[in-house]
C-alpha cells in the first residue's frame, strides 16, 4: 500500500518531515510525497485510519494536504492530486476508482513516470494532445484502448500512459533515504579448512545482522555468502529463503547446508555475508488448533532433507491434468500454512463428523469409504500374461522377486487408454495401453496392462 | 492383591526411571493419552480414540489388504484437521491421485520419496543404504517435531532389508516420539516395531478386491 501527499503551497522539506514521521521508506516528487505504508496497520489499524492519521499530522504542522491511499504508488499520486480530502481505494480497485477521472490529471501524473527520450514536457503534450484529437475525456477511455496499437502510434510513451491511466506502477518507489544494506565481513588471520570453523565464522556474522533486523522489522529474503579463497577466487552462493526469518541458528544451518552441498575449492580467508531484506513477518499463532512446525523448522528441515535425500525427491505431491497413468507433480513444501485454511478445515471435519456419525447410527464398520488406493511401480513390472481368446488375463507371473503371481481369480477390464501419440510416437513419450485391475490367487490384486507399441504385458501398480 | 502388587510394581520401575517401559493398554483400561483420528468412526472407537500420539504405531499387513487405503485415510484425516503430515515413502509408491481421491490435503503432505527398490538384483546393499536414508530422512522429520501425523511407508520392503536395521533404529524412533504430540505410523508387510503405548494393526487379506 502506498500513500499519496499532495500539498500545493507546501515545501519539499515540510512533506519530508510529515512523511518521516510515518515511515522510513518515502519519495518525494514535488509537491507531493509517495510513502510506502505497508505494516502500519499494527501502529494505526485501517488504511483510512492511516490516511487520517497523515491528514492530522500535516495539518498540526499548518499544511493543508490531500492524502489518497492506494495499491499502487500511481493511483494514489493520481487520485491525491485529483481528489480533495482522504481517499483509500482497496487492492485491486485502482482502475475502476481512476475511470471517470479526466484526463487533464492524467497530463500531470505521466510526469511522474519515468523519464522520456527528449523534453519530458514536449512529449507529454504530445500525447496529450493526440488523446484530445481522438475524442478520449477520461482514464477509462484510455485504459480501454489496445495497448499494441497504442505502442505503435505513439511509442513507449503511449504504454506508460497507458499504464497510468490503468492505476499500474510506472516505476519503482525510489526511497529519498537509501534503504540500510545489511552485510558484514571477516578478514581471517589463518585460512580456514572445512564447515565446523566456517560455522562460528558464520554466527560471529550474523548475530549482529540478526539483531539490526529486528530492530528495523525486517527479515532475511535472500542470503548472499562469499568466501574468498586462498587461491584468490571467491566462491559465491546465494540462498532464497521461502519465508522471511532472521533466526541466526537457521539461517547459519541453511548456509552450512547448501555448502556442504557445494562445498568451496580451497581454503578461506575472507567471510563475507550480504542480506538482501524483506519486510518481517507477522506470525500469529492460535490457541485453537495444534501447533505447527515453525517457518524456520521447516526450511532446515527442508533444507536438511534436501541434503540427505536429493532436491528433486522432497516436497508436496501435486496432480497433474493429464491422463497419463500415475502422473503428477511436485512442488516446494510450503513453510506457511494460513489460519484461515486451518478454520476451513475445522469446519469440514466438524462437516464430517456429523456425516459420520449420521452413518453410524447403524453398523460402524459399514460406512467404510471404499476406494482403490494404489502403490505405484514407478518402474512398471515386465510380466508373462496368458490371456484367454477375448484378451482377457487369466494367469499373471513375473521372474520379479515379491511378485509370485499366479491364476487370476477376477478380472475387470479392458480400460483403454492412450496418449501424447503426436509428441513422438506411443513407443516415446506417448501410451498406448488396455489396463485390467485383476485379482491373483496369490491374495494380490494389480493393475496389469499391455503396451500396444511392444506388445507386452506389465504390472503398473498394486491395489492396497 | 494383584493390583497392589502392580502399584509397588510400578512405583519401583518409576523410581529406577523405568516406567516408559510400561504397556497400560488392556484390561487395567485405557490411560489418558491423545489420539489422532483415523477418519473412520468404527475404527476410532475400537481404538479409543485413534492412534495415540506421542507414541510409535505400526500398520501391517499383506499386499492388497488395504494398507495404504487406510493410510491414506488417516493423513486425509489430519489433513483435515488442518495438521501438517509428512509421508516418508522408502519405496516411492504413493500414487498421488489415490491420495487425492482419499481427501488428502496434498499441501499439508511433505512427501519424501526413498530410494528402495523390490528388486535389487545384485546390489543388495544398495537397499539396505536406501532404506538406512530412508529412516534417516523419517528421523529428522521427528526431531522437527510438531507435524500430526507421520507415516514411515515400507510396505513393500523385502523383509530382509528391514531385518538388517540395527534394532536401536526402532528404540531411539521410540525416545524421540514419546515427547511430542506427534502420531507416529510404520506400515510395513512384517512386524517392526511400536512404542508400549502405540498400536499394532493388522489388516487382513482382502480377497478378489476388483
Amino acid at each position: 500500500m502506498y500513500a499519496c501527499l499532495h500539498s500545493a503551497g507546501a515545501s519539499r522539506p515540510a512533506l519530508q518531515e510529515i512523511a518521516q514521521q510515518f515511515s522510513p521508506r518515502y519519495e518525494s516528487r514535488g509537491d507531493l510525497v509517495v510513502i510506502d505504508v505497508r505494516g502500519l496497520e499494527r501502529l494505526f489499524g485501517s488504511p483510512r485510519a492511516i490516511g487520517e492519521e497523515l491528514r492530522r499530522d500535516a495539518a498540526d504542522r499548518g499544511v493543508r494536504a490531500r492524502v489518497a491511499i492506494a495499491g499502487t504508488q500511481t493511483a494514489a499520486i493520481v487520485l491525491a492530486i485529483a481528489r480533495p480530502g482522504v481517499v483509500v481505494i482497496e487492492p485491486g480497485g485502482e482502475a475502476a476508482a481512476l475511470a471517470p477521472l479526466p484526463i487533464d490529471v492524467l497530463r500531470r501524473a505521466a510526469l511522474l513516470g519515468p523519464p522520456p527520450d527528449g523534453d519530458p514536457e514536449r512529449v507529454a503534450l504530445q500525447v496529450f494532445s493526440a488523446f484530445t484529437r481522438w475524442g478520449l475525456k477520461t482514464f477509462g477511455e484510455i485504459a480501454a484502448l489496445p495497448p499494441d496499437e497504442l505502442s505503435a502510434r505513439l511509442g513507449r510513451q503511449g504504454l506508460v500512459w497507458h499504464a497510468i491511466a490503468r492505476g499500474a506502477d510506472v516505476r519503482p518507489l525510489v526511497p529519498d533515504v537509501e534503504d540500510e544494506r545489511f552485510e558484514a565481513s571477516l578478514e581471517l588471520e589463518w585460512p580456514i579448512d572445512g564447515l565446523e570453523p566456517l560455522s562460528f565464522v558464520l554466527t560471529r556474522l550474523l548475530e549482529p545482522l540478526s539483531l539490526r533486523l529486528e530492530q528495523r522489522d525486517r527479515g532475511v529474503a535472500v542470503l548472499h555468502v562469499a568466501l574468498r579463497l586462498v587461491t584468490k577466487h571467491t566462491h559465491a552462493r546465494r540462498l532464497e529463503l521461502p519465508t522471511p526469518m532472521r533466526d541466526v541458528k537457521t539461517l547459519r544451518t541453511l548456509a552450512l547446508l547448501d555448502l556442504e552441498a557445494h562445498p568451496p575449492e580451497a581454503a578461506i580467508d575472507r567471510v563475507a555475508i550480504v542480506i538482501d531484506p524483506t519486510p518481517g513477518r507477522v506470525w500469529q499463532h492460535t490457541l485453537f488448533a495444534r501447533p505447527h512446525p515453525t517457518p524456520e523448522q521447516l526450511s532446515t528441515l527442508v533444507a536438511r532433507l534436501c541434503a540427505a535425500m536429493g532436491q528433486d525427491r522432497i516436497g508436496a505431491p501435486v496432480t497433474v491434468d493429464s491422463y497419463r497413468p500415475g502422473a503428477f507433480e511436485m512442488t516446494p513444501f510450503a513453510t506457511e500454512h494460513r489460519n484461515d485454511e486451518q478454520r476451513r478445515t475445522r469446519r469440514t471435519r466438524r462437516e464430517q463428523l456429523v456425516q459420520n456419525s449420521a452413518n453410524s447410527a447403524g453398523s460402524a464398520f459399514n460406512v467404510v469409504p471404499v476406494f482403490a488406493a494404489l502403490r505405484r511401480c514407478r518402474q512398471p513390472v515386465p510380466a508373462r500374461v496368458a490371456a484367454d481368446a477375448h484378451g482377457r488375463p487369466v494367469k499373471v507371473t513375473t521372474d520379479r522377486r515379491g511378485f509370485a503371481g499366479g491364476a487370476v481369480v477376477r478380472a475387470t477390464g479392458p480400460w483403454k487408454t492412450s496418449g501424447e501419440w503426436w509428441a513422438g510416437g506411443a513407443g516415446q513419450a506417448g501410451w498406448d495401453r488396455d489396463e485390467w485391475d485383476v485379482a491373483l490367487s496369490d491374495g494380490g490384486a494389480y493393475r496389469v496392462f499391455l503396451d500396444h507399441a511392444t506388445r507386452r504385458w506389465f504390472i503398473d501398480a498394486i491395489l492396497d | 492383591m494383584a493390583s497392589l502388587a502392580r502399584a509397588d510394581l510400578e512405583s519401583l520401575l518409576h523410581t529406577k526411571n523405568l516406567d516408559r517401559t510400561l504397556t497400560r493398554f488392556g484390561p487395567g483400561g485405557q490411560p489418558d493419552r491423545e489420539h489422532a483420528s483415523t477418519g473412520h468412526v468404527g475404527l476410532d472407537a475400537r481404538l479409543h480414540g485413534g492412534i495415540p500420539r506421542g507414541q510409535v504405531s505400526e500398520l501391517v499387513g499383506p499386499r492388497s489388504s488395504g494398507r495404504t487405503a487406510l493410510t491414506l485415510q488417516m493423513l486425509a484425516a489430519a489433513t483435515r484437521r488442518g495438521e501438517l503430515v509428512a509421508l516418508v515413502d522408502a519405496l516411492d509408491m504413493l500414487d498421488v491421485e489415490s491420495a487425492a481421491a482419499a481427501g488428502v490435503d496434498l499441501d499439508r503432505l511433505l512427501w519424501i520419496r526413498g530410494f528402495v527398490v523390490p528388486n535389487p538384483g545384485l546390489c543388495r546393499d544398495r537397499n539396505h543404504r536406501a532404506l538406512v536414508q530412508a529412516v534417516r530422512a523419517f528421523t529428522l522429520v521427528l526431531e522437527a517435531g510438531n507435524f500430526g501425523l507421520v507415516v514411515f511407508d515400507a510396505g513393500e520392503a523385502p523383509a530382509d532389508a528391514i531385518r538388517r536395521l540395527p534394532f536401536t533404529t526402532w528404540l531411539r524412533l521410540q525416545r524421540m516420539v514419546e515427547a511430542g504430540s506427534t502420531a507416529c505410523l510404520l506400515v510395513g508387510s512384517d512386524r517392526m516395531t511400536r512404542s508400549p503405548n502405540g498400536l499394532s494393526l493388522q489388516a487382513a487379506a482382502l480377497r478378489a478386491a476388483v
